[in-house]
């Protein structure tokens, strides 16, 4: 590089790094609010009817009824989280397993709508290997896609309710997540998996199955809308508006879940191919975004929050300590 | 090493130190997105001493070994033959480049899933990665020897094992050499691609953890700064081969 380069690679440096902190805090002020406010939504990596809720409010015109220009963006669980701290996405679906250890390592996002009050991820086996409950784990093999994440966590705290750990049984790792085939194939006798996906696909494929949860043991947080605690305190009523707008599509599938169904296939026409497959994906997560309590959808609950801490805390993952309020905000739930 | 390289080679690892620690305090960024070099040199120690890094720095060390080995292994014969034989050439050049054309990331999946999340996906995915440059180095080695040479062989009846160990091999080695120099960073590259596509140990399954399980961003920059010195050290090794072989150039 010659040296008149020099003081244009520093410019260039400087302006990189201005643009990205640019990004980090780019949210607009509540002065500027605008009549319809724009608000960038990420949702998992594979379009899915899994997420029904938000294709039919979009298509709706809920968000838009709200005041909202809703875009969706497809990413990942970990790069969600770390984008929505940043600011780069203003709302994300998230694990609540993720949200408790991020926030302990001082990204500045909040759990702020349970979008599955039953914790999905789940172990599953065919009826037929004659396991009925966690104690039964022991000494057989499961297959899991690796020692890390909400599976991981939940298989802990699934063996540990029946006092074993995993050194109990024979763990088989599938970083390829083909646990699912390797259950139905025979290969490992159960296997960690989401209560709307592998369990569904081995009944289809004719087999009994059998599901063990985690909610009686640790009460873990879900997947859920996560936002930065910036946005937050600067865009409260965007955010209310979203969560209203996806609960009240949410409720609209719970009563008819072939409008999901439906919103889903409009907005990823490849889900039409096996439509009875993704009507019993629907049915099964529509299952799972309703807890047990009676409670509405959408519903945080701080003492759930406050032991999963305390659990994952006992894991290593809460490096610093954190309190619920610091992980949660409930406020921005209708009547919140 | 001369001592004037490693005061050059000092001073630009103090001046990247220097510049990143720059652009964190200008640019304000939260420590999630940029962590400050000293945090990161911390949370590399703590790593070393508590044991995090060693068992995924050995698996990812034994993928490079035998990816490289292999891949390299196959380009210096594959080479000898493009530059000796033009039917070879012609026969195989199409499916190299096309071989080559295709990115790693995507065929990484696609042969996890026909050689299994194990140790030999990993190699296949370095071997093949490794493979073109030390062919086409091997290729363009061998067909840049004298051609007068090769004459003035034959003319002085030497065997054709003699003319590859006493012309051909000595006049094509600072080209192999070269592909081998690149070859060896890109099999880091294959490694942690290898095992990004499914891996239960490795440096590439460490970013991950770091990034997305644990969103220990020191912990990640302490493992990518890992991967840089061990793909500097591998490339040291290969120019002091080079050195002891063919000497400095």
């Amino acid at each position: 590089m010659t040296s008149s380069h020099r003081p244009l690679a520093a410019v260039v440096a400087l302006g990189l790094a201005a643009s990205v902190s640019g990004c980090a805090v780019g949210v607009a002020s509540p002065s500027s609010t605008p009549s319809i406010v724009p608000l960038t939504v990420g949702l998992g990596y594979i379009p899915s009817v899994q997420f029904a809720p938000f294709y039919l409010a979009q298509q709706r015109g809920l968000y838009r009824d709200a005041g909202l220009e809703v875009t969706f963006q497809n990413k990942i669980d970990p790069d969600l989280v770390t984008l929505v701290g940043q600011g780069a996405i203003d709302i994300g679906l998230a694990d609540g397993t993720s949200v408790i250890p991020a926030v302990s390592r001082g990204i500045p996002i909040q759990y702020v709508a349970s979008i599955y009050r039953t914790f999905p991820s789940i172990v599953f086996a065919k009826a037929s290997s004659g396991i009925a409950d966690a104690g039964d784990l022991a000494g057989t093999t499961l297959g899991i896609p690796g020692r890390y994440g909400s599976s991981w966590i939940m298989l802990q705290a699934l063996l540990e309710s029946a006092g074993l750990s995993p050194d109990d049984l024979e763990i088989r790792v599938y970083p390829d997540f083909g646990q699912g085939v390797a259950v139905e194939n025979d290969a490992v006798v159960a296997a960690t998996g989401f209560v709307n996906n592998e369990p569904v696909q081995l009944e289809l494929a004719g087999h009994e199955v059998v599901v063990l949860r985690v909610d009686d043991f640790v009460p873990l947080p879900g997947p859920g809308l996560i936002a930065g605690s910036r946005l937050i305190e600067q865009r409260p009523d965007a955010i209310r508006a979203f969560i209203a707008a996806t609960l009240e599509a949410m409720g609209q599938i719970v009563d008819d879940p072939q409008k999901g169904l439906d919103a889903s296939i409009a907005s990823v026409p490849d889900l039409a191919q096996n439509r009875e497959a993704q009507s019993a994906v629907l049915a099964a997560t529509i299952e799972a975004w309703q807890g047990d309590d009676g409670a509405p959808l959408g519903t945080i609950v701080r003492m759930d929050w406050e032991e999963s801490i305390g659990y994952l805390t006992r894991l290593d993952l809460v490096p610093t300590a954190i309190a619920w309020h610091q992980a949660i905000d409930d406020s921005l739930l209708p009547g919140g | 090493m001369k001592g004037s390289d490693a005061v050059s080679a000092v001073g630009a690892f103090v001046f990247a130190i220097v510049a990143w620690k720059v652009v964190v305090v200008l640019s304000g960024l939260p420590p999630f997105i940029l962590p400050p070099p000293e945090s990161v040199a911390g949370r590399l120690a703590e790593a070393v001493v508590e044991g995090t890094i060693a068992p995924h720095l050995g698996a990812t060390v034994v993928e490079i070994i035998l990816g490289f080995s292999v891949g390299a292994g196959l380009a210096l014969l594959i080479g000898y033959a493009l530059a000796r034989s033009a039917l070879v050439e012609r026969l195989l050049s199409p499916y190299l480049v096309a071989a080559q054309a295709v990115p790693i990331l995507a065929l990484a999946p696609l042969l996890a899933l026909w050689f299994g999340p194990g140790l030999l996906g990993k190699v296949v995915i370095c071997a093949l990665i490794v493979f073109f440059p030390v062919a086409i180095a091997t290729m363009v080695g061998f067909r840049s020897v004298d051609v007068g040479l090769l004459e003035l062989g034959r003319s002085l009846r030497a065997t054709r094992r003699q003319v590859l160990t006493t012309l051909e091999i000595p006049a094509a080695l600072p080209n192999i050499l070269g592909g081998l120099r690149v070859g060896v960073t890109l099999a880091v590259v294959g490694a942690i691609v290898g095992e990004w596509a499914g891996a239960e140990r490795g440096l590439g399954v460490l970013v991950n953890l770091a990034r997305g399980s644990l969103f220990d961003i020191p912990l990640m920059f302490a493992t990518l700064v890992t991967i840089a010195a061990l793909g500097i050290a591998l490339y040291v090794l290969v120019v002091l081969a080079e050195r002891r072989l063919v000497g400095v150039r």
